[in-house]
């Protein structure tokens, strides 16, 4: 079965050309110029990955993001024109999974859009982790918090088991952006750090006191393993 | 001529350092000095004057007296010998001395002789005339009093010390120059502080250039209550707005004008990546101008973030995302390891962490690596130095060096420098390396270029980034 995705841009040559340029890598595109027309398709039919523009006529992306959040974990790509850093503080808030910034590189594009395709199939550990009241059963991509089911996003999983199978060592941002998102050294440590904050208010009783997913001043994150 | 010349060089320097508070202050000073001098002169003249009358005043009446006295007690018959019993009865001043002639014979005094009086008062006495003047006796100012006794061929002779006057006076001298110097003191002060008033809301106009020229734009300054100031605040506070609302235009203008090239940007870049997937079916022809688009689109697109970026820190937009940065991890992956660099890193570089902006700092590093590639031939190594407080990063390259005039242009917008008749196609966009000033600034750094054949026999540039090591907050 063919690849779906679902963008949402407002200016009609960028749609085009992107879209030309993501059907190169074999993939459908469904284009929609807005949030109203992109919500209405994703119910109709959802698709596997949704990149949204944030500046839209009508509601806004960061709006469309959410929405879509809450019809399931589908993995989303924010596009922003915008240099400031609250553009991409708020998408990533909003549930998106990582970021673009134009004028992007198509390759680039592609490279992040299959970074997520890879995310969303179950993660190969068979293993499963216990950490007192925290289950993760890998192989069938759940999560129980005192045993009650908690629903987590595709990136919010893997960054949780890739935590998780660490053996209660740091990870830094670094690596975690290298594991869990495919970048480089530089790539933008505001997606790790939105993430375990999404992560928190999920897995965690006092999101503000963590008890699980722990900081290391300086060092970047771990999994706390003793009790 | 010359000496005429440097005259008025070391005038004119005297002038400049003489500051409108030291001249005020000068100013007061020298009326003090003026006026101290003046009255304690007037006060001086007149004590004197004052002290010396009435001195004399009752000196020439207890003479008078006394003489007198003398006169009523003498006999013709009387002699030298009866003089003592006569004197005994006369009234006595403290510090004078009688001397009494009859005839040829002299009653001295105890201290003083006839020889001692001065001859013109002798001679007055002869004529009888009755007579005064003031004299040095002994080393000691003294007035000396005749009066002839026509009568009795005799005369009567007082000489009274003035030397406490004189010691009175000196006192008096000692302390008005005392009090002048402290009424030339406070009259300095005084003008000092005065003059620290008057120029304290200059002071403020200054600090609040200052505060301009060093980027705080919304910099105003307060209303004064004296109309004549506040004219004068008010005036440069919408001097300081004009130029805020000015330099905000022209940075939102490029801001605009970049940001609004994103979208056809974004357009230009996904179509060319279609045509680069599809380049084999393209005619050669095709193929060729393909490529020109690609590679000019590469360098359109670095133009305008670089732009945006420039006109980020003009519009004061610009802020630091500071993270923690391992040393050795950051200096790696920002140099690609490439192997061709000598690296030379501290040897705790492993453990060094560094907070600061890392996408900036890789950039700005970057920038410096194509410089070099550019212009120097390629990097040839990469030392990081790190001290108490700061952490230095030096990219070196081998190339022709950079002469003196160069390197002061260098960092300015669009400076390209006599190596740019090699650029051709080098895709470099002449704003590089005034972002890396910038983001060193940003930082609370600086960047600078030296000439590494000061110090090594080969030529070549070495450019240093310096940056203050920060706390966590």
């Amino acid at each position: 079965m063919s690849v779906r995705i679902l963008t949402v841009e407002d200016d009609e040559r960028i749609r085009t050309a992107v879209s030309l340029a993501l059907q190169e890598e074999g993939w459908e595109v469904e284009e929609t110029s807005n949030g109203e027309d992109a919500l209405a398709s994703f119910s109709r039919h959802p698709s596997d990955v949704v990149l949204i523009d944030i500046m839209l006529p009508g509601i806004d992306g960061f709006e469309v993001c959410r929405k879509i959040r809450r019809l399931g974990d589908v993995p989303i790509v924010m596009v922003t024109a915008r240099a400031d850093s609250h553009d991409v503080v708020a998408g990533l808030e909003a549930g998106a999974d990582d970021y673009l910034r134009k004028p992007f590189d198509p390759k680039e594009l592609s490279a992040r859009v299959r970074a997520l395709l890879r995310r969303s199939k179950t993660v190969g550990a068979p293993s499963n982790f216990t950490f007192d009241q925290l289950e993760i059963i890998a192989d069938e991509g759940m999560v129980r918090i005192a045993g009650k089911e908690v629903h987590l996003t595709r990136t919010e999983f893997k960054l949780l088991v890739e935590l998780a199978s660490n053996n209660g060592k740091v990870l830094s941002r670094e690596d975690l952006l290298e594991r869990v998102w495919g970048y480089d050294y530089f790539g933008d440590s505001r997606l790790v750090d939105v993430h375990v904050r999404r992560l928190r208010t999920k897995v965690e009783i006092d999101p503000a006191n963590p008890k699980y997913v722990v900081t290391v001043r300086g060092m970047g994150y771990k999994l706390q393993t003793q009790f | 001529m010359l000496d005429e010349e440097t005259e008025t060089q070391r005038n004119s320097t005297y002038r400049i350092k003489l500051g409108l508070q030291s001249r005020i202050s000068l100013f007061f000073a020298i009326g003090g000095l003026l006026v101290s001098i003046g009255l304690s002169g007037a006060t001086l003249v007149l004590t004197r004057q004052q002290l010396v009358e009435s001195r004399e005043n009752s000196a020439s009446a207890f003479a008078l007296t006394n003489a007198t006295r003398l006169s009523n007690q003498l006999t013709p018959d009387s002699s030298v010998e009866d003089l003592p019993s006569i004197v005994d009865s006369m009234t006595k001043i403290e510090g004078s001395q009688r001397l009494i002639r009859i005839g040829d014979d002299w009653l001295p005094s105890q201290e003083l002789d006839r020889e001692d009086l001065p001859q013109n008062i002798l001679n007055r006495v002869s004529e009888l005339e009755a007579g005064q003047l003031r004299a040095e006796i002994n080393g000691k100012r003294r007035l000396i009093l005749g009066i002839p006794l026509q009568v009795f061929d005799a005369a009567y002779f007082a000489v009274v010390d003035l030397s406490d006057l004189e010691k009175t006076l000196s006192d008096l001298r000692i302390i008005l120059f005392g009090a002048g110097t402290g009424v030339t003191s406070l009259a300095a002060l005084l003008g000092w502080w005065i003059s620290r008033r008057t120029l304290r809301p200059l002071r403020r106009v200054r600090e609040a250039a200052e505060a301009i020229a060093g980027g705080r734009l919304d910099t105003r300054l307060i209303p004064q209550s004296d109309p004549d100031l506040n004219r004068l605040s008010e005036s440069f506070n919408e001097m300081a707005k004009a130029l805020e609302e000015r330099i905000h235009r022209d940075a939102r203008f490029a801001s605009e004008v970049s940001h609004e090239l994103r979208s056809p940007l974004t357009t230009l870049k996904a179509s060319v990546g279609v045509l680069e997937s599809r380049k084999g079916e393209l005619s050669e022809p095709s193929q060729t101008a393909l490529d020109l688009l690609s590679r000019d689109l590469e360098r359109f697109n670095r133009l305008v973030s670089e732009l945006l970026e420039i006109s980020g820190y003009d519009a004061g937009a610009a802020s630091l995302e500071l993270e923690e940065v391992n040393v050795y991890q950051f200096i790696r992956a920002a140099t690609r390891n490439d192997n061709s660099i000598n690296y030379v890193l501290p040897e705790n570089a492993d453990s060094l962490v560094i907070r600061v902006d890392k996408r900036r700092l890789a950039r700005a590093l970057s920038n410096l690596l194509d410089n070099a590639n550019r212009y120097g031939s390629g990097p040839t190594a990469i030392e990081v130095l790190n001290t108490e407080s700061t952490i230095k990063i030096a990219v070196e390259d081998n190339g022709p060096g950079i002469s003196e005039e160069e390197r002061k242009i260098i960092f300015d917008r669009f400076s390209r420098g006599s190596s740019s008749g090699q650029r051709g196609d080098d895709g470099g966009t002449g704003l590089g390396l005034s972002l890396v000033q910038e983001d060193a600034r940003l930082h609370g750094g600086r960047v600078w270029v030296e000439d590494i054949s000061v110090t090594k026999s080969e030529t070549g540039s070495r450019f240093v980034i310096e940056l203050p090591l920060r706390e966590e907050e």
